[in-house]
């Protein structure tokens, strides 16, 4: 009786393993179709269709007869070429599906679909060349400062910051389901996530093993199951790669937050409260103060300035600030910037939202 | 007793005052109660709120039950943990869960506010120690077949690895009477209160076995001067999966509170008198 149990729980355990894989193997196939809208004229190609059909029914076995086959994969092109013809608007975002950047693209437009991207180039990339309509990236994390690639980035780019997006980051402690917590020994995951929860896994004597990327970590759980083994993410991880919560929130400090900026080709409509510049000085005593100082006088309050290296002896500046580009006040401040800089580009006006 | 370095009084006056969240038990009024198992958040939940309004100032609940039978329900492990962590942050209450497995002692102490050692594992020493080196307050049951000597000394396991927030429970003895599920002895309050600082609470669900001996036990024990008690209640005690016989309902719940009060009153006004 008890073996029988035990026999059926395992096979059912995998049985929800393999339709977790096949889901997202289909969202995949979904993502890639709509992408290719992009390169072709007509979404209908019946020639492709029955070349695909052929091909696959051809590996007809005993359990897998070809009339299954082929009735399955026309509902699958059937929704592809529904989802190819609706006009759903594409987010980029870095990393695997249940990333951070995933979570506050959904907290940002929860009909955005957002696609997956394995560097930030490919975003910036991507929604240049209109694949995307939207990027999403972060640009600076209460613990872990800023992020230095996204603003090299954003120096050479034609895009506009449309949005902004404050999202508190709760850290979930994952394991495949089934899986005893009493047996876990190692924590997988990105080393700024390890490093935020220092504490918790020094309490429970749990390993930190450096992974990646914390959605990566736990797609690789999920995959590959390695003995002892859990993860650090998303608790939209969780429920992507079907793995258990064992703890939530497992986080140090509740102070851990990051700032994510919405990119498109064309800027935001209408007015926000929030507005971002870059530009680079000559390298003289006092410019970047007198820049600096053109804002104080007008009382408009600063809330982001950053440097980055840009060409040898050169520094870029990015600063953000609270106001929208209708007042005339900006608008004059602005102008003056522009007369005392070099390489002055305007980023955006827009809408910033906290969800802390 | 004479090994009982930590455990026993340095001078006549001292005596352990445990902070729980605000809760101070030694010197307030300390009730506990709630269900004996976590079954369902409808319960967990609906009970805390319940026992919140009727007066308890701590939220108690099983998500790993020690069964005389492996067949009984074993409590819901982690997840009745998270359940209970949720009825307290509902109701504003701390909680308080029992602790069985070495292994799980980490993991308990993230959920709870105090660790309870039931009277099975009086004596599982490595338990003890594992207890005693975590950062949260440790109830301490009497072993069912328990001398005062070795209780103490169990308590002794427990600050001897450095922590020093143990809380005493009676929780009845096994005598030869069977009428009642345990012996409830009374007798031991005013005996620990001689020989140690710590605080005590009584049990007086299992150390009866019997609902309607709740209260009078409950009054008996605060008389002979208990800090506290631990009561099981059950918003639908019909239904419970484990205990219902012993279990209050919310509104017997509220009215034993109530009394329960004037009785603490009256024993401090009685306290005054010696001082």
């Amino acid at each position: 009786m008890k073996d029988e149990k035990i026999n059926l729980e395992s096979v059912r355990n995998k049985i929800d393993q393999i339709d977790n894989n096949i889901l997202q193997l289909l969202q995949k196939r979904m993502e890639v179709a709509r992408i290719s809208t992009v390169f072709k004229k007509d979404i209908e190609d019946t020639g492709r269709e029955t070349s695909i059909i052929q091909n696959l029914t051809g590996r007809e076995n005993a359990l897998l007869k070809a009339d299954f086959i082929e009735g399955v994969y026309k509902q699958i092109f059937l929704e592809s070429k529904r989802i190819q013809s609706e006009t759903s608007t594409l987010a980029a975002f870095q990393g695997e599906h249940g990333a951070y950047s995933e979570l506050a693209c959904r907290m940002w437009d929860p009909t955005l679909a957002p696609m997956p991207c394995e560097e930030f180039i490919d975003i910036f990339k991507g929604v240049e060349e209109g694949v995307y309509d939207y990027g999403i990236v972060p640009v600076e994390n209460t613990l872990g400062g800023m992020v230095g690639q996204v603003n090299g980035l954003m120096l050479y780019s034609d895009l506009f910051v449309v949005g902004a997006i404050k999202t508190p980051i709760h850290h979930c402690l994952l394991v495949t389901p089934g899986t005893d917590h009493r047996n876990i020994r190692r924590a997988y995951s990105h080393p700024q996530a390890l490093s935020q929860c220092r504490e918790f896994l020094k309490r429970q004597n749990l390993e930190p093993m450096r992974f990646f990327d914390t959605a990566g970590a736990a797609k690789m759980l999920a995959e590959k199951n390695p003995a002892s083994s859990c993860a650090i993410a998303s608790s939209l991880a969780a429920s992507y790669y079907n793995l258990e919560i064992v703890k939530d929130n497992i986080e140090d400090l509740n102070t851990n937050q990051t700032r994510f900026l919405v990119l498109a080709k064309e800027p935001a409509p209408g007015t926000g409260n929030k507005c971002s510049i870059t530009f680079t000085t000559d390298n003289r005593a006092g410019l970047l103060f007198h820049v600096l100082q053109l804002f104080a006088d007008k009382n408009i309050n600063l809330t982001r300035i950053d440097s980055v290296p840009d060409q040898p002896g050169e520094f870029a500046f990015f600063l953000d600030f609270d106001g929208n580009l209708t007042d005339p006040k900006v608008q004059d401040v602005l102008d003056k910037v522009e007369e005392s800089t070099t390489r002055y580009r305007f980023l955006g006006c827009y809408e910033e939202r906290s969800m802390l | 007793m004479n090994k009982l370095r930590l455990t026993s009084k340095s001078d006549e006056k001292q005596k352990t005052i445990i902070d729980v969240k605000g809760v101070k038990i030694g010197e307030e009024l300390t009730i506990i109660a709630g269900p004996c198992s976590v079954e369902t958040e409808a319960q967990v939940v609906g009970t805390a709120l319940e026992v919140k309004k009727g007066g308890a100032n701590i939220l108690r609940g099983g998500a790993f039950k020690p069964r005389t039978s492996p067949y009984d329900f074993q409590g819901l492990g982690l997840a009745g943990l998270k359940l209970l962590k949720k009825a307290g942050i509902e109701s504003g209450l701390p909680i308080i869960t029992e602790v069985i497995d070495p292994r799980d002692v980490s993991w308990v102490c993230e959920y709870a506010d105090i660790v309870q050692i039931g009277a099975r594992n009086m004596q599982n020493f490595s338990l003890l120690q594992e207890v005693g080196r975590a950062d949260k307050p440790v109830l301490l049951k009497r072993g069912m077949h328990s001398t005062l000597s070795e209780w103490l000394n169990c308590a002794e396991y427990i600050l001897s690895e450095g922590n020093p927030n143990v809380i005493l429970c009676e929780r009845g003895i096994r005598t030869f009477e069977t009428y009642t599920r345990n012996t409830l002895d009374l007798g031991v309050i005013p005996s620990v209160r001689n020989i140690t600082h710590l605080p005590i609470v009584v049990d007086p669900s299992h150390g009866t076995g019997r609902r309607e001996l709740v209260e009078p036990m409950s009054l008996a024990a605060i008389a002979a001067g208990a800090d506290g008690l631990i009561i099981e209640t059950h918003i639908c005690p019909d239904e419970a999966r484990c205990d219902g016989a012993q279990s209050l309902t919310p509104e017997m719940f509220a009215k034993l509170v109530t009394k329960l009060h004037i009785m603490d009153k009256c024993v401090r006004e009685i306290n005054n008198l010696d001082q």
